[in-house]
């Protein structure tokens, strides 16, 4: 007898974008805070480390030392540290002066003249270990153009020792040795310390390896993080625009005008919908323009792959929003559930900060679940991969998918009585 | 002309083991002006809302005739209209786009809506407020915008949550004016109020107090009945709070 009429939906969308236009604050909220959160935390989340303290301890003083000393700042990621009078290098690390330190041997110099190989070693603080890791990164170029700078050999040497992290007495503390062969291109082998097996990539050996970087070979950071970032940010403003909705209906009262009228939930639901993904979707182009003019993030994909999966992904957010707003139907609850639900889970499960891969099992497949895992995924392969719609099949998948179920749970749980 | 009358029987409701009403059998019959009294926690509310279906009876039933032959809720709901208790309306957006948002929920013809929007805003006298916003209208003049709102479509069952709550004396006699006008096309109309003078306006009266019938019939031959001066005395003599 009433089946969906799309006119009532239309009135209803229509009137929704009488609401949206006369409060200023939605408007403000769904357009600027975008580009806002993505600017904000696209200057601040970066994964590379800079501006590491460096102490050195220099008992050689001779020319070699001073351009091995210069190294290390040059590269942009150290800057020096003097060591405090009565301190040693041990102690700047333990008293958080310095993040690494480096110690050079007496004779450096002087064996680096003569021909011979030389070592300095490097200790660095693991008690942030995402930070060592970064450290650890940084060795092989820094060896690679002290080798160049100190014996004027071009660099064949890749990355050939593994840095231990050895536990200290009182923090953890990791040392490496940093190697330089001499300008001897006949047998650097036997210049490595015994334990330390002779790596495959050396020179002498048949097989070259040497580690290049597709899709972003600079490991430019927020290459990778600004479209994951614009996926939560566009995820949490369309859960708590919608949230709001139907608990707005509620809590004024209208809901209880409009079920006595023929609107059905499913027009409700829709004329929700529609005028909040427009929104949404003019954040997405605005986030899309920073990312791009302000971060030089590349664009190696389709455009129209991205604006899919882009619509799919806002309408299982926006979805999600309509279930929270459906069943809580009060502003002020919907606003905490919407935050929660919404920035939690797409941070620390979507594989925005930790790979999904490396998570146990269990999580491993609660992921799956959320819509901000899959988009993330998309998003990046499309962005920074060129990415193709058969590459993508399961994403794209998974994120209608859903959408459909989110949807459907929240028709489910409309309801069209006071009960 | 369709004609509605609805009928309960032992209606009883409880939420959360509160009872609101204690199986209250009442007749509302067809073209008439009804007028539910009784004071606040009475059942008034629980007792519309169950009618125009948004609550479901936790016993007893309900019962729909149109043209004296039973019918579903479903074949009355198209016809129904309902203006609840409680501030309804959108505060943001304005009498006429109130009216125009209800025209296109109820899908009403432009020639329709025009003659009958233009009608409803110089009874109520909204005419020339047409533009100001619902969060702006004083008391009287919000109640007569949800009751344009709800009459836009021409019901044939009518149900009104305390319209006059709340209402200065002026607009209140207005508001009834208004009633009386719709009586007349012979509808049913269905009226909650807490003041007791006003069941004097009513064709037929129904004194409900917490959850339970007092008297139910002609305004006029309750009294009689009851051997009661005024209705204020029934609530007192027959009432729980006495």
């Amino acid at each position: 007898m009433n089946q969906f009429n799309i006119h009532r939906a239309y009135s209803i969308a229509r009137k929704e974008v009488m609401h949206i236009l006369r409060d200023p604050f939605t408007l403000a909220l769904a357009l600027g805070l975008p580009v806002m959160l993505v600017t904000f935390f696209g200057y601040a989340i970066d994964y590379e480390v800079k501006n590491i303290k460096l102490a050195v301890l220099d008992r050689d003083n001779g020319p070699a030392a001073r351009r091995l000393k210069e190294i290390f700042p040059a590269s942009g990621y150290f800057h020096l540290v003097d060591i405090a009078p009565g301190s040693g290098p041990v102690a700047m690390l333990d008293s958080g002066r310095a993040s690494a330190a480096l110690f050079i041997e007496p004779g450096f110099s002087r064996k680096i003249k003569g021909g011979g190989a030389v070592e300095a070693q490097f200790v660095l603080d693991g008690s942030d270990n995402s930070k060592a890791a970064a450290l650890i990164g940084y060795l092989p170029g820094i060896r690679r153009a002290a080798q160049v700078r100190l014996t004027g050999s071009p660099a064949r040497e890749p990355s050939s020792f593994a840095p231990a992290l050895l536990p200290g007495a009182s923090k953890k503390r990791g040392s490496a040795k940093l190697l330089f062969p001499p300008n001897n291109p006949a047998g650097p082998r036997q210049y490595y310390p015994a334990g330390a097996a002779p790596s495959a990539e050396s020179e002498a050996d048949p097989f070259s390896a040497e580690t290049r970087f597709l899709y972003n070979p600079e490991l430019n950071s927020r290459w990778f993080t600004i479209p994951g970032l614009a996926a939560i940010i566009i995820g949490l403003l369309a859960i708590l625009l919608t949230a709001l909705t139907v608990a707005r209906e509620w809590e004024n009262g209208s809901m209880e005008l409009l079920l006595s009228t023929p609107v059905r939930p499913l027009e409700i639901m829709a004329g929700k919908l529609a005028p909040y993904g427009i929104l949404v979707l003019a954040g997405v182009f605005f986030v899309y323009f920073v990312a791009r003019l302000v971060f030089g993030v590349p664009f190696a994909g389709s455009h129209v792959l991205y604006l899919a999966a882009c619509l799919l992904y806002i309408t299982a957010a926006l979805s999600q929003g309509l279930v929270i707003s459906v069943i809580t139907r009060q502003q002020q609850v919907a606003m905490q559930l919407g935050m929660i639900t919404g920035l939690l889970p797409s941070m620390l499960l979507s594989g925005f900060i930790f790979p999904v891969e490396s998570m146990p099992e269990f999580f491993q497949y609660l992921t799956m679940l959320l819509p901000p895992r899959w988009f993330m995924a998309a998003a990046r392969g499309i962005i920074l991969k060129g990415a193709d719609l058969g590459e993508l099949a399961v994403p794209f998948l998974a994120l209608g998918l859903l959408s459909a179920g989110m949807l459907a749970l929240a028709l489910k749980k409309f309801k069209t009585d006071l009960e | 002309m369709k004609s509605f009358s609805i009928k309960t029987e032992s209606l009883k409701k409880s939420f959360n083991g509160t009872i609101a009403l204690a199986g209250v059998s009442i007749d509302f019959s067809a073209g008439l002006l009804h007028g539910l009294i009784g004071s606040d926690g009475a059942g008034k509310t629980t007792m519309l809302r169950l009618l125009a279906g948004l609550l479901k009876p936790s016993a007893g039933g309900i019962r729909y005739d149109r043209n004296g032959v039973a019918a579903a809720f479903g074949e009355l709901r198209p016809s129904l209209a309902y203006l609840p208790q409680a501030a309804s309306l959108y505060p943001d957006l304005s009498v006429r786009e109130h009216l125009e948002f209800f025209r296109e929920l109820y899908r009403l013809d432009a020639a329709v809506y025009s003659k009958r929007s233009g009608e409803l805003l110089e009874i109520t006298r909204l005419d020339k407020f047409t533009d100001r916003r619902a969060g702006q209208l004083s008391g009287g003049m919000y109640k007569k915008l949800g009751l344009m709102c709800a009459l836009l479509r021409s019901p044939s069952v009518l149900l009104l949550d305390e319209p006059t709550n709340g209402v200065d004396p002026i607009s209140r006699r207005e508001l009834w004016e208004l009633l009386y006008g719709l009586a007349a096309d012979k509808i049913l109309i269905i009226v909650s109020t807490a003041y007791m003078d006003e069941a004097e306006r009513c064709a037929r009266i129904h004194l409900l107090d917490s959850g339970r019938l007092l008297a139910s019939g002609e305004p006029r031959a309750v009294l009689k009945q009851t051997g009661a001066v005024n209705f204020e005395e029934i609530f007192i003599k027959k009432g729980a709070h006495k």
